[in-house]
């Protein structure tokens, strides 16, 4: 019984051997029938081949889907790249202007290359007919690397894991353990709190409406 | 004395910007101050923490650090660029791009050769300090991390940087990481969250001490790489640190708002072996204390609620005297409202736009101290915004309100308003004289015929104002050729003579019907916050950043007899003891004898036919003279009369009705705008 609990994997032998057992389950009085060692030998064997031959088959699968996807992404490739004749317009358009982007190009680090060189592609894209080159702004990568580093700091000063609380707070806080104490500053001032205010404000007259408490 | 209507504005939106870096610079005794609006201030310590110089700021800036190299100021921001200033004109000199990213930190080494910045993507660049540039030398080895915190080991041979989760040393000749020290993050839920190690610390016998955002101040050997020991000071982050000059005082930064010192003594009264103890904590912010500088004889902290706090050391500073006392900076040592007196308008001088304002008006009488009602609200007649990305540097409307001038540091604009009754019209005057590019000050003549703008080396260009062309007339140049810029002018009312205060402690008169110079006050060594020239005893009247008063008469070229009076007197303790500087002085054309001036927390009527207060007499005599009758009152009454009812003023003037001005700027409204606070739980609340 012991041997039922065992995985999958386990060698022919054993396995003959399950099969044997499992038919003595009805009538346990009865000793062990008898098997020639040939047809257990030839059942395994079986299994065995049907294993590789399954195996093979995922790999064929597989390979046919690598393929396909291989065509895919060549044909994507394909049609993301320019067409020969327009290439052969740009050749003819004046040599000054890919001079400066050159230029640029080596003063920039190579991130900020790969990104320009992205970002020509999608320009020239739409350019048909009337060739313009636009000027890239160079200050495109560093604003966005300038905000992802303030965007660092307002996080790690205030951001989620901070225990942060309101100036109203604070200063009413101030105020009651102070010298003189005094109310809230959402009480002694207009101002402050408006926006509390407001949605009490509606949350009220919902809260009225929801009830009938008026009656129209 | 008099009475007088007082309109009390308290519509000018104020509100300064928080306070990111701060730099000492031993020498000269200067701090510079760096805001997250981009502009950088000078104070001096060695005169009652005047602000002397402000360079103004810019649009989407961004400065994170500053460094003194000498004499030479540079900044690195996170746009990536460092900038030099040039604090004589008072302006950005070049920026150069250090091709990193966004820099953190910038720190130059004892020596005055190098300069060391931090960046995003992970380098520690080396720039060599070059006469009139700054040229790229190298970079140290490329860390997988920013590099948040700099410090240079007074050798200059080893730089520690402070990364997320990790400290490096590194060696300058060979730029390879020495050690790698790793910093453990917090406890409980700040477990998932990179420890940022805010600032670093280098002391000469090779101690590090961090500062990270777990709240710890650790002390590290860079012998062996290893931690000597841990102080946890607050439960939220340590965002500066600071060690004085001799290294035997560290003070740190948290975002609670409190300042804590670490001094190196020994534990045991008597023994040598020392350690670094924590001894004092300062609470002076109610916010993030983002920046701290230990002076040896001070502490000097700013952060988020905006204010320059100066705490002094009393075990350090052997003589009682001015240095002895708390400093809170709030407001600007400038005058950022100006009037047209004759018209009844207000100036607001905002970064990035102008506002101005006509006053209201009120017919009722009452008693002294009750509110009157009011029969029209002011209101905002122009919202002038500026074009381009700078700052205003300085703006002045002039007496008559037809002419608004303002100027950046790359332009000059002049307009000219139209105003009548419910229409008000305004054109820009397109062609200006070629000299007019910028300027530090502008100033109006009295009858609104010249325009007076101070430019470089102290000189002052005068412009002729008419309804079509506006010609340039003059360049008035002081003798001593300095090349400190102007930052007071100040014109008298009959249109005759002129007067500038330098940042050098010059004062020039010059004489408006020659066009040239008339003569210079003998330089006093305290700079000049105030000064006016009366209207009919033509006496110019200054007052200086420790609080004393001259006037010196402008015809006879000498200090006048009242001036040598106050001398020889000596001023009472509790004038000299007031801590913000008088920022205007103006005078009352009906009482020739009395001269209005303010600072922050009072504004004062000096009357010169009066007596001085000697130093047993009551200063702040006001109340008890009201409760005296008539007769006795004379005999007790003195020169200065001090009115302390407006608080927190920017601006007091005296109009041509008889009506004060007082423009008043609530510490609570520039409260509710800062930033959030950390929240604290207290006991019983």
């Amino acid at each position: 019984m012991a041997k039922l609990q065992r995985g999958e994997s386990e060698c022919e032998l054993e396995k003959g051997v399950r099969v044997s057992v499992v038919m003595s389950d009805s009538s346990e009085d009865e000793g062990p029938e008898e098997v020639a060692f040939e047809e257990s030998r030839s059942a395994a064997l079986k299994s065995e081949e049907e294993k590789l031959q399954a195996a093979k088959r995922e790999k064929e699968l597989l390979k046919e889907k690598r393929r396909k996807r291989q065509q895919f992404f060549q044909e994507q490739k394909k049609k993301r790249l320019l067409s020969d004749t327009l290439l052969e317009e740009f050749d003819t358009v004046p040599q000054k202007q890919k001079k400066l982007s050159d230029d640029r190009d080596e003063e920039k680090d190579k991130k900020q290359q790969k990104l320009t060189k992205s970002k020509k592609k999608k320009a020239s894209r739409s350019l048909q007919g009337n060739c313009s080159v636009m000027r890239l702004k160079d200050e495109s990568a560093d604003s966005s690397m300038q905000q992802s580093a303030m965007d660092f700091i307002q996080a790690r000063l205030y951001g989620s894991g901070t225990l942060r609380t309101t100036n109203a707070e604070l200063l009413s806080l101030e105020k009651k353990r102070g010298v003189k104490k005094g109310a809230a500053v959402q009480f002694v001032n207009k101002k402050w709190g408006a926006e509390q205010k407001a949605k009490a404000e509606k949350s009220n007259k919902r809260f009225i409406h929801r009830q009938k408490l008026v009656t129209t | 004395m008099g009475e007088f209507k007082v309109h009390r504005v308290r519509f000018f939106d104020y509100m300064p910007s928080a306070i990111r870096a701060l730099a000492f610079q031993p020498q000269r005794e200067k701090i510079a101050v760096a805001r997250t609006s981009g502009s950088v201030e000078i104070f001096n310590c060695a005169d009652r923490f005047f602000q002397e110089k402000i360079i103004p700021g810019r649009e989407q800036a961004a400065t994170e650090a500053l460094a003194w190299v000498g004499d030479r100021l540079f900044s690195a921001g996170l746009n990536g660029v460092i900038s030099e200033y040039d604090l004589e004109n008072q302006k950005v000199k070049y920026t150069i791009d250090a091709f990193g990213g966004p820099m953190w930190t910038i720190a130059s080494n004892q020596q005055g050769t190098h300069l060391a910045v931090g960046c995003e993507d992970g380098t520690v660049k080396l720039f060599e300090v070059c006469e009139g540039k700054i040229q790229f030398e190298k970079n140290l080895a490329k860390q997988k991390g920013r590099i948040l915190s700099l410090s240079w080991h007074p050798s200059g041979s080893r730089i520690v940087a402070g990364m997320m989760d990790m400290i490096r040393v590194f060696n300058t000749e060979t730029g390879q990481s020495v050690h790698r020290l790793l910093v453990e993050r917090g406890i409980g839920a700040s477990r998932s969250v990179e420890c940022v190690v805010w600032g670093v610390v280098y002391l000469s016998d090779g101690t590090i001490i961090s500062g990270d955002s777990s709240g710890k101040v650790k002390i590290w050997d860079d012998l062996t790489g290893t931690l000597i020991k841990s102080h946890q000071v607050t439960k939220w982050d340590v965002l500066a640190l600071s060690v004085s000059q001799d290294e035997t005082s560290v003070v740190a930064g948290t975002s609670e708002g409190t300042v804590v010192q670490f001094q190196f003594l020994s534990v045991v009264l008597g023994q040598e072996d020392k350690e670094w103890v924590q001894t004092r904590i300062f609470k002076n912010h109610t916010h993030d204390v983002r920046a701290v500088l230990e002076l040896g004889t001070a502490v000097v902290s700013g952060g988020m609620d905006t204010q320059f706090v100066v705490r002094p050391l009393l075990d350090k500073i052997e003589e009682r005297g001015p240095e002895c006392v708390l400093r809170k900076i709030q407001f600007p040592h400038r005058s950022l409202v100006s009037c047209a007196k004759k018209a009844g308008l207000l100036l607001f001088q905002y970064p990035g736009h102008l506002e101005l304002w006509r006053l209201g008006e009120s017919d009722g009488h009452g008693a002294s101290g009750s509110v009157l009602p009011v029969k029209r609200k002011p209101e905002k007649l122009l919202h002038l915004k500026i074009k381009g990305e700078e700052h205003i540097c300085c703006s002045a409307v002039s007496p008559c309100g037809e002419w608004i001038a303002y100027s950046t540091v790359a332009s000059f604009r002049l307009y000219r308003l139209h105003c009548d009754n419910n229409n008000v019209s305004i054109t820009k005057v397109s062609k200006l004289p070629k000299v007019l590019s910028s300027a530090n000050q502008i100033c109006f003549s009295s009858d609104s015929s010249k325009l007076f703008a101070a430019s470089t080396c102290s000189s002052v260009h005068v412009v002729s104002l008419s309804q079509t062309v506006h010609k340039f007339v003059c360049t008035l140049k002081p003798k001593s050729g300095s090349v400190q810029a102007v930052h007071l002018l100040a014109a008298s009312e009959d249109g005759k003579w002129l007067a500038s205060a330098n940042s050098d402690r010059e004062v020039q008169i010059y004489n408006l019907t020659k066009m040239k110079l008339h003569s210079t006050v003998p330089v006093y060594n305290s700079g000049v916050t105030a000064m006016a020239i009366h209207p009919t005893t033509n006496n110019l009247f200054m007052v200086h950043a420790d609080q004393q008063v001259f006037e010196y008469s402008i015809e006879e070229k000498k200090y006048t007899d009242w001036s040598r009076q106050v001398q020889r007197n000596g001023l009472h303790y509790l004038w000299l003891a007031r801590d913000t500087p008088v920022t205007n002085v103006t005078f009352n054309p009906k009482n020739p004898t009395h001269i209005i001036l303010h600072d922050a927390y009072m504004f004062c009527i000096i009357d010169q036919t009066l007596p001085l207060p000697d130093s047993c007499s009551q200063f702040y005599n006001q109340l008890t003279l009201r409760s005296l009758p008539e007769k006795d009152r004379t005999k007790h009454s003195h020169a200065f009369k001090m009115c302390k009812t407006f608080k927190e003023l920017m601006f007091v003037e005296l109009m041509e009705d008889q009506s004060l001005v007082a423009v008043e700027r609530p510490l609570v409204e520039i409260a509710a705008q800062l930033p959030a606070p950390v929240r604290q739980k207290k006991f019983a609340t």
